[in-house]
């Protein structure tokens, strides 16, 4: 699976303002909103899945990254999106560290396959130290799309 | 010193297949234990503390993954990530 089947690109974030955990998820759900990747009613109840599921273990999972997600029934395709913290956050991740890269992803509750492909992705790609600092250093969403773009194309990872 | 390896093939029971959750809690008890645990996936070998590494390797229900463990309580460390594996890291 490439970003390109799961991202909205759209809804990335080049520049989130919000400085803790669920103010991070807020906006990129918000993003996604607005974006057309999800139902307006379903907002609140996508932010309380994933802020529930944070509440099971943080999804930082170091090196500066966290991948919030959840399984919703209001999407019938995987839904994701790229945020980017210049400041970094307290995502209570399991290095103790900030982190700086958000992937966020809501998954239909009945393709958990799809989930864990998007997963690989994202984890193979975040092994190159390149691709990771390149996407820290994005200042627009133009450029963390063409950073995507280019992952997807076999130009970093392994 | 002496350094003892040990080796276990697991199989991935729950559903979902071993997502970041799962990961996590490997991580979290290899890093209790203060042990050394390799997970092989066909010519993939990464470290069982870094979730990172160990999402990458997309393992499906179903699917097996060798464990590797080094150092004096390579067995006992063993034995709880087996249980791990077969509770379905705490059903799913």
């Amino acid at each position: 699976m490439k970003f390109a089947d799961f991202v909205n690109t759209k809804a990335i974030r080049a520049d989130l303002t919000a400085t803790e955990k669920e103010g991070v998820v807020r906006e990129m759900v918000q993003s996604l909103l607005d974006a057309g990747g999800i139902k307006k009613d379903e907002f609140e109840s996508i932010v309380k899945a994933i802020l529930k599921r944070e509440e099971l273990g943080s999804t930082g999972i170091g090196r500066g990254v966290a991948v919030p997600h959840t399984k919703h029934p209001s999407v019938d395709q995987l839904a994701g999106t790229v945020a980017v913290s210049h400041s970094g956050v307290d995502f209570e991740s399991l290095d103790g560290e900030k982190v700086y890269l958000f992937f966020l992803l809501i998954s239909p509750p009945d393709r958990p396959g799809d989930h864990l492909r998007a997963l690989e992705n994202i984890s193979r790609q975040l092994r190159d130290d390149t691709f990771c600092r390149f996407l820290k250093q994005s200042k627009t969403a133009e450029e963390i799309k063409l950073l995507l773009d280019e992952a997807d194309n076999n130009q970093f990872g392994s | 010193m002496c350094r003892f390896t040990a080796t276990r093939t697991v199989t991935v029971a729950n559903p979902d297949g071993l997502h970041l959750r799962a990961a996590t809690m490997i991580a979290d008890l290899v890093r209790r234990h203060r042990a050394e645990v390799k997970v092989v996936k066909g010519s993939d070998r990464v470290n069982a503390t870094d979730v990172l590494q160990v999402i990458s390797l997309a393992t499906f229900a179903g699917e097996e993954l060798l464990l590797e463990a080094t150092g004096e309580n390579a067995e006992a460390v063993l034995d709880m990530l087996a249980e791990l594996f077969a509770n379905q890291f705490c059903n799913d």
